[in-house]
């Protein structure tokens, strides 16, 4: 599944997967004006950013994260 | 402009109102009818549209008019359509962590209606740090949210051991409520929604509510612990220094400051909800 082939609906479930040292060139960097990365681990510790990072990036050194590979996003829980 | 030290407001000859002053063909001072704090917002977000200008404008007389302008240290009003103008703190314009404007972190979409953040990974840190702005017994935070049905913290902080914390969670039809408690000592209401301006206070140790719009909807007389040291988050929570329990809330307006007496969260809902409604995005 890529960025261009999402429905309006599975852009509310699906994220980019990244691997270890993507996830670590893209800490801390901007993905748009005033905007940050910001890598997460999904409930089985695969790294991931969301459709949005993906699809507003406009960051030349980043654009790759438009073809990132994208999956099903199962949050970790956080209790109350 | 200014002449030595003194800032120039106003300029006139006799009663002629100077609309502007130019060395050769540089612009050096332009009259403003507009309110001083409301015209320092408009010019460092470069705000141009004149519906969005007047919105703000009244919005700040309004809240000076209700004397509620000196208790905020913080106000983010959403404007613009972009991270560029909604990043911006009203009471302070500046583009630096110190003068408290929002850095968005995460997947955020901006547009004429605010900041909506995706609930899986966003977060705006504020950088203001209770412990080091707020008092103990005196605080409020308010969020515009837009969206029917969300999760997650709309705003959020807490130390090691979720101790201090202060948090608004939407969990289904039950909102979550903190101000600088022990970990188990929010408060909730039933019955709720998502939806409308939502606003946490603390007004003495032993004293919280909870309002939506202008219904005060909980109190709680859990007692206040210490201040949070970690910066509030909005969009999530600041788990003493990591995000988490993200939300997606659209927020259209937010604040933080000092505690507010239920005529000033009246008063405060009266004037956020004008703002909104000249800007065609109320709920």
């Amino acid at each position: 599944m890529r960025l261009d082939n999402l429905t309006q609906d599975q852009k509310l479930t699906y994220v980019g997967l990244l691997t270890e040292v993507q996830k670590d060139e893209l800490v801390g960097q901007l993905y748009t004006d005033d905007s940050y990365f910001n890598p997460i681990q999904d409930a089985t510790d695969n790294w991931i950013i969301s459709v949005e990072e993906m699809e507003f990036c406009t960051i030349e050194l980043f654009m790759w994260v438009k073809d990132l590979t994208l999956i099903e996003y199962t949050p970790k829980v956080n209790k109350l | 402009m200014k002449i030595g030290s003194t800032t120039i407001n106003n300029c006139k000859i006799g009663s002629t109102q100077v609309n502007e002053i130019r060395i050769g063909s540089t612009l050096v001072w332009q009259f403003s009818s507009l309110d001083p704090d409301a015209q320092a917002f408009i010019t460092a977000a470069g705000i141009t549209n004149p519906t969005q200008q007047t919105a703000i404008d009244t919005l700040v007389l309004s809240l000076k008019a209700n004397s509620l302008w000196a208790k905020m240290k913080a106000i983010y009003p959403m404007v613009g359509g972009t991270a560029t103008t909604h990043k911006f703190n009203l009471k302070n314009p500046l583009d630096t962590n110190a003068a408290f404007r929002l850095s968005f972190v995460g997947g955020w979409t901006h547009s004429a209606n605010g900041a909506l953040p995706n609930g899986t990974n966003a977060y705006a840190n504020s950088f203001l740090v209770p412990s080091a702005q707020l008092s103990l017994n005196s605080t409020h935070i308010s969020y515009y949210s837009r969206t029917t049905g969300a999760v997650g913290n709309c705003f959020g902080a807490a130390n090691l051991g979720l101790t201090n914390r202060t948090l608004w969670q939407f969990g289904g039809a039950t909102n979550y409520i903190s101000i600088y408690t022990a970990p188990a000592n929010y408060f909730l209401y039933t019955g709720a929604t998502s939806l409308s301006m939502l606003t946490a206070n603390r007004t003495s140790s032993t004293l919280m509510n909870a309002w939506q719009g202008n219904v005060k909807k909980a109190t709680s007389t859990n007692l206040s612990t210490a201040l949070t040291s970690v910066a509030l988050y909005l969009g999530g929570n600041n788990a003493n220094g990591t995000p988490d329990t993200y939300s997606n809330a659209q927020c259209a307006f937010a604040s933080v400051g000092d505690g507010l007496t239920d005529t000033d969260v009246t008063n405060f809902y009266t004037a956020v909800q004008a703002f909104q409604t000249t800007l065609g995005r109320q709920v």
